[in-house]
């Protein structure tokens, strides 16, 4: 009977240590957690498992992710692409905040993970004493009071592919407005070259020639940085939707309707075709940078002015102008 | 009786009876691995576009030519996911949005797997398609094999004399 | 035939008859068993990462596969946890012999629910879950806890390892191939069994076999209490020759057909779910419920429960119509069942090294990290790769379904009175073959 006992033991041993290996270790990280464990799901799936976290001023946060299903990203809203992470299924990825303005962060997902991804965002609370977060300047379409939803649609475009270098020649001819950067802003470049067109000391010049000017103003205003940045940005968030030509194509949207009028604000449309000059040619920076931060009210388009910094937006307007440019044939 | 003595009920085996195993072996040996020509094609450049998706790609079956240089264009619709093809080496992974591209050369004949590389969800182990360059001889010597394997069986059971009527 | 008796060898006797090895092998797979159903529970989500999927669905699937039963027909019963619980219980210890100490009504199992019907039914449903089941490490582990519960709960009220004689899809997966293992526990001299009129044998026996009668080791688990409790040191370990269990004597029930075909449709349909490029039927068969996965279900049991028993009902009825004797097909459908099995054994061997040759990759990963909470235990540097097939692999797959195409043959030409009876089986084998081969390496 001894040995009888003795095996009885060794049996329940084993079996406790069997339950005990991970019910202590799940135990222990419990109760010592200084880490905030946050599963990345596909936001069917229940998007991210903490979407609101609280902090402190001052005080750092140490955020361990992980994924659950597929592929997703990290970042902080506004946050450069160099400080974004990617999460994969299965593993985990560290990182430390620490916040010096109270006031509500956001956290969103950088890599496409379904038709819904855009969804995935959380916000981080942070409380304490300093100053409140430095807020964004007020969009240009609230500032100006312009209508971002009104159609537009240029009616004249160049006949060929106009040229900076060209433009350059007559930059000593040019009315001073033309190279003001609130002009550059507020004017479709449609609309500038209509008001080049009727200058009088220009009227020497043939239609390609102020094509070539609104070129060349266009590529004043943004610097070739900017538009990389803009490049990689509209990558990584928009290109699934717009395609990665711009033609509105994008995987996420393809299957969707064209946009017309009418099926305005009935539902989810594709994206606009932006290698057709028509469209972007129309629409001044300011109605642009409008349309990104508030959205599409409806048709998909979800609204990035929480998201993404003022720079990055005009980074990725910069780009967008070298889409319409580029279409030109 | 004597313990160590392991076997107990011995009949003394015929060898000579499974004397056919040999050249049917080295049948089966030459079946496998005997060097067959391939048809010839002109070698061409070829762009394949896959879209990825969970849990499939399209198209899941490609054929092509040996020697035929390789673009492929990865597009994946829904999530992350990639794109490895067995003995080759060749990988590839995709956002959505972001078409990855890669060039090899189809140097080795045979049918191959390719699967999805970037994990994507419960059925991602099993995300699978698969490309034939050439003929599929290993199919067509699996036939030649099953054939010999028959005749094989006939044999051995025939070697048991056993009466067949 | 030749046989190797394993307890001529003192040491080799000793290891069988002693409780201990086999005590302290069931004690650790009885551990892990229940740390495989935590970690499926607590552990990670994704199944790559979680020790219940890996450690069920690649390391221990294929050890059964490609080691147990080829190597050691029921071995794995003979170290199975899932009954241990229950049979202390029953025989009221541990490290006991069968006897009247434990709880338990002890009724015997009803007779209408005899055979491996059950078992053939259970793996019926794997299949139909599968894609589910394998992907999803809670499922898993509520599919091990269920066995286990139902195998304690069963032990209470019918005699022995009811389930495991009965219910375990495992083990009539296991038995059924066992008649071609290299392994079987017969008596040495028959005379002596029956001039012992205690049966000592056939109380002590866990699966309500007596040795004496005891012609195929579909039935025998392996687990050497006979051996331990013969006063006449009459119980013989054969190593033998593979397949000895199939034969023109030899005698097969009608259930072991379907558990046969069971087996093959299984086969079949997994290796097109899991290593076939349609990405529409792994969606289907994955989600459970919905119209597709009714499609899928249906094609499934169509193939298992129409098709092919259907080509198999034919091949015997044609082979039973070149027979001299007019055998009952009933009959014969039994007696033919014999080509199931080494045809089954060798395509699921196939089946494994194309399926989990693949995946070894990920067995490492999940030890040093086996709930996937980020620990690492071995001090591992780098995770899992993608896996690929190798040609060695393929042109194994190949070599494992000739060798099952030839050895069905040779069984069939065996059980057969001419070359022309066994040629509609011989057919039946090759269609079947050449189907899976067109879907591993087609
Ligand atoms: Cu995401
Ligand atoms: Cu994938």
């Amino acid at each position: 009977m001894k040995k009888e006992r003795i095996a009885r033991w060794i049996v329940i041993i084993l079996v406790l240590t069997a339950i005990g290996v991970p019910l202590g270790s799940w135990w222990l990280s419990r109760a010592q957690g200084t880490q905030i464990e946050i599963h990345a799901r596909m936001p069917e799936n229940g998007g991210w498992s903490i979407d609101t976290i609280q902090a402190k001023v001052g005080q750092p946060i140490h955020l361990r992710l992980t994924s659950d299903d597929v592929v997703h990203g990290f970042a902080l809203g506004k946050s450069d692409m160099e400080s974004w992470l990617s999460i994969f299924p299965g593993e985990y990825v560290e990182t430390t905040l620490v916040f010096e303005h109270p006031g509500k962060y956001i956290f969103y997902c950088t890599r496409w993970c379904g038709l819904n991804h855009w969804r995935m965002h959380g916000e981080i609370i942070v409380t304490g004493e300093g100053d409140p977060i430095p807020g964004d300047s007020l969009p240009l379409f609230l500032q100006y009071n312009i209508d971002i939803d009104a159609p537009h649609y240029a009616e004249n475009i160049p006949s060929s592919p106009p040229s900076v270098e060209r433009g350059s020649r007559f930059s000593d001819r040019l009315p001073n407005y033309a190279i003001d950067k609130q002009t550059y802003f507020l004017t479709s470049p449609e609309g500038l070259w209509l008001k080049l067109r009727s200058e009088p000391s220009l009227s020497d010049l043939s239609d390609m020639d102020i094509w070539d000017i609104v070129r060349w103003i266009w590529d004043r205003q943004n610097s070739s940085n900017s538009q990389s940045l803009g490049f990689k940005l509209f990558m990584a968030l928009a290109s699934a939707a717009h395609g990665e030509s711009g033609r509105g194509d994008g995987v996420m949207a393809r299957g969707l309707p064209v946009m017309d009028h009418s099926n305005m604000g009935s539902g989810l449309v594709r994206p606009p075709d932006f290698t057709d000059p028509h469209v972007l040619l129309s629409a001044s920076p300011a109605i642009l940078e409008g349309k990104i931060i508030r959205g599409g009210m409806g048709t998909g388009m979800p609204s990035w002015g929480s998201i993404l910094s003022r720079d990055q937006i005009h980074s990725i307007i910069d780009y967008l102008y070298t889409i319409a440019w580029e279409s030109i044939k | 009786m004597p313990m160590e003595s392991l076997p107990y009920k011995t009949t003394p085996t015929n060898w000579k009876r499974w004397a056919w195993v040999i050249p049917y072996a080295g049948l089966a040996l030459l079946i496998l691995f005997i060097p067959l020509p391939l048809p010839f094609h002109a070698p061409q450049d070829r762009l394949l576009r896959i879209e990825a998706s969970s849990f499939q790609f399209t198209p899941g079956e490609i054929q092509i030519n040996p020697g035929d240089r390789v673009t492929i264009e990865l597009v994946s619709t829904d999530v992350v996911h990639g794109f490895s093809l067995d003995a080759y080496g060749f990988e590839l992974k995709a956002d959505p949005g972001q078409t990855a591209t890669g060039t090899f050369i189809a140097d080795q004949a045979g049918v191959f797997r390719f699967r999805c590389s970037v994990a994507c969800g419960n059925l991602h182990p099993f995300m699978i398609g698969k490309l034939q360059i050439g003929p599929n001889l290993l199919f067509f010597r699996g036939i030649a094999l099953g054939l010999l394997a028959i005749s094989a069986a006939l044999i051995s059971v025939r070697n048991v004399s056993r009466g067949t009527t | 035939m030749t046989r190797l008796d394993l307890t001529r060898s003192p040491r080799a006797l000793a290891l069988l008859r002693s409780r201990w090895p086999q005590f302290l092998l069931r004690a650790i797979t009885l551990a892990g068993f229940i740390f495989t159903i935590l970690a499926g529970l607590m552990g990670s989500v994704v199944g790559s990462h979680n020790f219940a999927i890996i450690f069920v669905w690649i390391a221990w699937w294929t050890a059964l596969k490609l080691a147990f039963i080829p190597f050691g027909g029921r071995s794995w019963c003979s170290i199975c946890p899932i009954p241990m619980p229950g049979e202390w219980l029953q025989n009221g210890g541990i490290l006991q012999p069968r006897g009247s100490m434990g709880i338990g009504l002890g009724k015997r199992w009803p007779k209408v629910l005899r055979g491996t019907w059950i078992q053939a039914g259970g793996f019926l449903l794997i299949g139909l879950f599968g894609a589910l089941t394998l992907t999803s490490a809670k499922i898993t582990a509520i599919v091990l806890l269920f066995i286990l519960v139902l195998a304690l709960a069963l032990s209470l009220v019918f005699e022995r390892r009811s389930f495991c004689n009965y219910l375990c899809p495992i083990g009539g997966f296991s038995g059924l191939y066992a008649q071609a293992g290299p392994v079987e526990l017969r008596v040495k001299d028959t005379d002596i069994c029956a001039a012992h009129i205690e049966k000592t044998c056939y109380t002590a026996c866990p699966w309500g076999q007596y040795p004496l009668a005891l012609k195929s080791s579909a039935n025998c688990g392996l687990c050497m209490e006979c051996l331990r409790v013969c006063p006449s040191e009459n119980i013989a370990v054969n190593l033998r020759p593979w397949g000895s269990d199939l034969g023109p004597k030899t005698k097969h029930r009608i259930d072991e057909a379907f558990l046969g075909l069971v087996m093959l449709a299984s086969a079949l349909v997994d290796s097109a779910i899991f290593l076939g490029p349609w990405g529409q039927l792994k969606s289907a068969a994955y989600n459970i419920g919905s119209p597709d996965w009714f499609l899928f279900a249906g094609a499934f049991l169509i193939t298992a429960l129409g098709i092919l028993p259907g080509l198999y009902v034919g091949a015997t009825w044609a082979a039973n119509r070149f027979g001299s004797t007019n055998a009952s097909l009933r009959k014969s459908l039994a007696h033919y069942s014999q080509v199931l099995v080494p045809l089954g054994l060798m395509v699921w061997i196939a089946f494994t090294i194309s399926f989990a040759f693949v995946k070894f990759g990920y067995v490492l990963p999940v030890v040093t990290d086996p709930l996937g909470w980020g620990w690492n235990l071995l001090g591992l540097t780098k995770s899992a790769g993608v896996g690929e097939t190798t040609s060695f692999s393929l042109v194994l797959q190949v070599a494992m379904l000739t060798v099952g195409l030839f050895w069905s043959s040779r069984v069939a030409l065996r059980i057969s009175e001419t070359i022309r009876q066994a040629a509609p089986l011989i057919a039946f084998s090759s269609l079947f073959t050449m189907a899976m081969l067109w879907l591993l390496v087609g």
